[in-house]
């Protein structure tokens, strides 16, 4: 096995030094025509595959001025693009800075919060959204993370804003600012006591009055709140409102009122004060339970869709236009399931999982993050053509990602909570089996965190120690795919790391019998499933732990080109 | 006998004269809205009659160039579905990660509709001029810069033209606008954001963007080659744009 390292590592030397220069090309040439349209630019590559029309010198592109890579800053949107060339950059009309984004100060990010809306941005891009959405910014250097930008977003106060004209007395749900726009700010020695300011008190409700129109803002109230005697009533129409998940109650002027909740539709409190998500009714993934209530707090704590409108997406629901079969209690609006459905399973909006394609591993994670099962056959999985997927649920839709080609990336999955809490997450990670073949011992090569290799019998002379080099032998987990249709690869080098001879000696004893008496180890059947343990078994399955190498059928069940090795009977796989 | 000859004559005429009325009645309504500009009593303002010219220019442009990585002919594609999608980063070399090919796609996109859209916009204001002059206007049209902005929802072009029409009293048209209602800005900037993850870390995740974002899909199909087609729509108005990378590529075997 010494002799297979060696061979190896003179391999991926072979590989890693390739004869052809390589120039640092201004722009590619499509199709090798130098003369032809343009490609990519600034790319390393052979001097035959550099644009006649563009500057190439043989070195790499990091070395020179036109292709030298840094942060091309866009000075109208406030964005930073990275890995781009000095050449690109400035024909494009960026302007070209060196080194990676967080290096350079316009680049840096803070927490703008505009409106409702938060983004985690750079400070010229933050003016760019306000100027683009009309609104005044708040932009914050202290917020260094994405996460707690987000989080700090929080929605202005709103309240009902009355406006009274001496005939009509109506009402709009706005923020105290909206409800301010609608008069204009006040003006100095106008009254700021209305009458509904002097019926409540305190500092929630302001007005702002002339001879003709009064209007006055109470914060945290609704429109439909009895005691502002508006001609804004409570009904039991609901919507959805643009931005959000929930389904809300909508007074009779059109005005937004509370998260729709069934049991409340006449309840005189829940119409006259805003109540928080958190305050509304719990939505159950169960439709079939009915309501019940909280002796404490006195809240709905689970009810059904059709009943409660506190949709939340995160969770799965979102508010949707009720289609034949949906029966809200009231409105025509309800919260819809995102969930999804494959192949007789359901799956829960956000979940991924890995898909049952033919010819993969099945790898799970347990909750410790290692990988539960070991044992993978080498006849049946990982076997040429085969290639893992991953499987999106969101949004009632389902999508399908492929992972890398040629089994570079396997879909590990993994699942959190029990029973109808189930949740699944897949991911196409790094098939790491690049280096396998040069481990010499079992601690390196069965080392998850740096690469996916196992440790098997190598069918060599077994001496007692079963970990030693002699006897086993470090080959990929996920035996990785070749394209070894094709010419001048390496699947033939890497297969033919596995191509060995073992030459048997037999004397001639008394009478005409032989007797093996120099490697006869390679004689040896295995027993149990699989032949373990005999020569011929192990060097076949070293063979075709490699890769796409040895004799197997392909994905679709096809044989391959040739018949099934014998090396006892001499029959030969190669063409 | 006379009498009634001439009776019969006069059904006759009658019937003739009806089934023209009739024949003349279903002329004017299948023909209608020809009539209706070449005689030229249109009521729509110069606002909309532009809007209405240039609309379905600017949408089969903005349609086309979505699905090819925003170029309407890129330099630079992989073949997806018969369609050429532009590489807005790439590296022709295993391992590594991609280079920029695009780096401010907001106005390069910005710029090829431009490009498109001049020639039919300059046939539309003739146009204009031209229906106007027809109904007895003085039409006085001052050209100017075009510019075309990809906004939240929107997609605007604006025209520094002004317009004097004239007959009896005089009106004045400035500055007009051509507003396409697509998401076309919200999906770049999304795009921008893939394309330095991208180009800092080999990948992207798609969940991330679709969690921050309800209404988007987020598809990411990698070919044998080790490129990546990224396909973004918004769930709701269908609205999509494609892009392609190369990052971060691994070889079959170890490339040799």
């Amino acid at each position: 096995m010494f002799i297979l390292v060696i061979i190896f590592i003179g391999l991926i030397n072979f590989i890693s030094a390739p004869g052809e220069t390589s120039y640092c090309c201004e722009r590619l040439t499509k199709n090798d025509d130098a003369r032809g349209a343009p490609g990519a630019w600034c790319q390393n590559a052979p001097e035959k595959q550099c644009h006649a029309n563009y500057r190439k010198v043989p070195t790499s592109c990091e070395a020179t001025s036109y292709c030298k890579l840094g942060t091309c800053y866009n000075s109208n949107e406030g964005t930073c693009m990275e890995n781009t060339p000095q050449k690109v950059c400035e024909l494009n009309k960026g302007i070209w800075k060196e080194g990676a984004p967080d290096s350079i100060p316009q680049c840096q990010l803070g927490c703008c919060l505009i409106g409702e809306q938060a983004a985690f941005v750079t400070l010229t891009r933050c003016r760019s959204l306000a100027g683009v959405y009309g609104l005044e910014i708040n932009y914050r250097t202290d917020i260094q993370s994405e996460v707690e930008c987000i989080m700090s977003a929080s929605p202005d106060v709103k309240g009902a804003c009355v406006i009274d004209n001496g005939i009509e007395r109506t009402c709009k749900f706005a923020t105290k600012k909206e409800c301010q726009d609608i008069r204009g700010s006040p003006a100095p020695g106008e009254s700021t006591g209305g009458f509904f300011g002097g019926l409540f008190g305190g500092g929630d409700q302001e007005s702002q009055g002339s001879l003709e129109t009064n209007i006055e803002f109470h914060e945290g109230f609704l429109c439909s709140d009895e005691n502002l005697s508006t001609n804004c009533a409570r009904t039991k129409k609901t919507t959805c409102v643009e931005g959000r998940d929930e389904v809300y109650f909508v007074d009779s002027c059109g005005n937004l009122a509370n998260i729709y909740d069934a049991s409340k539709v006449n309840d005189p409190n829940y119409w006259k004060e805003i109540y928080s998500k958190a305050e509304s009714c719990s939505l159950s993934d169960q439709p079939q339970l009915s309501p019940t209530d909280d002796a404490i707090t006195g809240y709905t704590i689970v009810q059904s869709r059709e009943k409660c409108g506190n949709c939340d997406y995160y969770s799965g629901s979102t508010c949707k236009s009720a289609k034949s079969g949906d029966n809200p209690t009231y409105g025509n609006n309800i919260c819809k399931d995102l969930g999804c459905e494959y192949e007789g399973h359901k799956y829960r909006h956000g979940e991924t999982w890995c898909a049952d394609s033919r010819g993969k591993s099945e790898i799970i994670v347990n909750e410790s993050g290692e990988i539960q099962n070991s044992e993978f056959n080498p006849e049946q999985e990982n076997i040429p053509g085969s290639r893992y997927f991953r499987m999106v649920c969101y949004n009632n839709e389902i999508s399908v990602e492929p992972c890398a080609e040629f089994r570079n990336e396997v879909c590990i999955e993994s699942e959190v909570g029990k029973g109808t809490d189930k949740f699944k997450t897949a991911a196409c990670r790094v098939n790491m089996w690049q280096d396998c073949v040069a481990q010499d011992n079992k601690d390196d090569c069965v080392n998850t965190d740096k690469r996916d290799c196992q440790w098997i019998d190598s069918g060599e002379k077994d001496n007692g120690d079963t970990d030693r080099r002699e006897n086993k032998v470090c080959v990929p987990k996920y035996a990785p795919g070749f394209n070894f249709w094709e010419e001048g690869t390496d699947a033939e080098s890497l297969c033919g790391l596995a191509s060995t001879t073992c030459q048997v000696k037999y004397e001639k004893k008394l009478g005409d019998s032989w007797e093996c008496v120099d490697n006869c180890e390679c004689l040896k059947k295995g027993t149990g499933q699989g032949a373990k343990g005999g020569w011929e078994t192990d060097k076949i399955n070293l063979c075709k732990s490699l890769g796409d190498c040895g004799w197997k059928d392909n994905y679709l069940g096809n044989d391959g080109f040739n018949k099934q090795f014998d090396g006892l009977t001499g029959k030969s796989w190669t063409k | 006998m006379n009498k009634e000859e001439d009776k019969s004559g006069q059904v006759t005429m009658f019937i003739i004269v009806g089934v023209i009325i009739i024949a003349l009645a279903v002329l004017i309504y299948a023909f209608y809205p020809q009539i209706k500009s070449t005689l030229g009593f249109e009521s729509k303002n110069p606002s909309e009659f532009i809007q209405s010219c240039l609309e379905d220019e600017i949408k089969n442009t903005v349609g086309e160039l979505s699905l090819r990585g925003g170029s309407l002919e890129p330099d630079f594609y992989y073949l997806y579905n018969n369609e050429k999608v532009e590489y807005l980063c790439y590296t022709n070399e295993d391992y590594k990660t991609c280079v920029m090919q695009q780096p401010m796609l907001k106005e390069h996109i910005e710029e090829e509709i431009e490009n498109q859209i001049s020639g039919k916009a300059t046939e539309c204001f003739n146009s204009m001029k031209e229906s106007y002059a027809n109904r007895g206007y003085a039409v006085n049209l001052r050209t100017g810069k075009m510019k075309v902005e990809l906004l939240p929802k929107k997609v605007v072009a604006n025209f520094d033209y002004s317009m004097t029409l004239t007959k009896g009293s005089a009106e004045n048209y400035e500055k007009f606008r051509v507003v396409l209602n697509n998401n076309l800005y919200e999906l770049v900037s999304i795009a921008t954001s893939i394309l330095n993850w991208e180009a800092h870390y080999g990948d992207a995740e798609t969940t991330t963007y679709m969690n921050y974002y309800h209404d988007l899909k987020v598809e990411k199909l990698k070919q044998s080659d080790g490129t990546k087609i990224y396909i973004l729509s918004d769930r709701d108005s269908k609205d999509k744009f494609q892009f392609a990378t190369r990052s971060v590529a691994w070889p079959a075997g170890f490339g040799g």
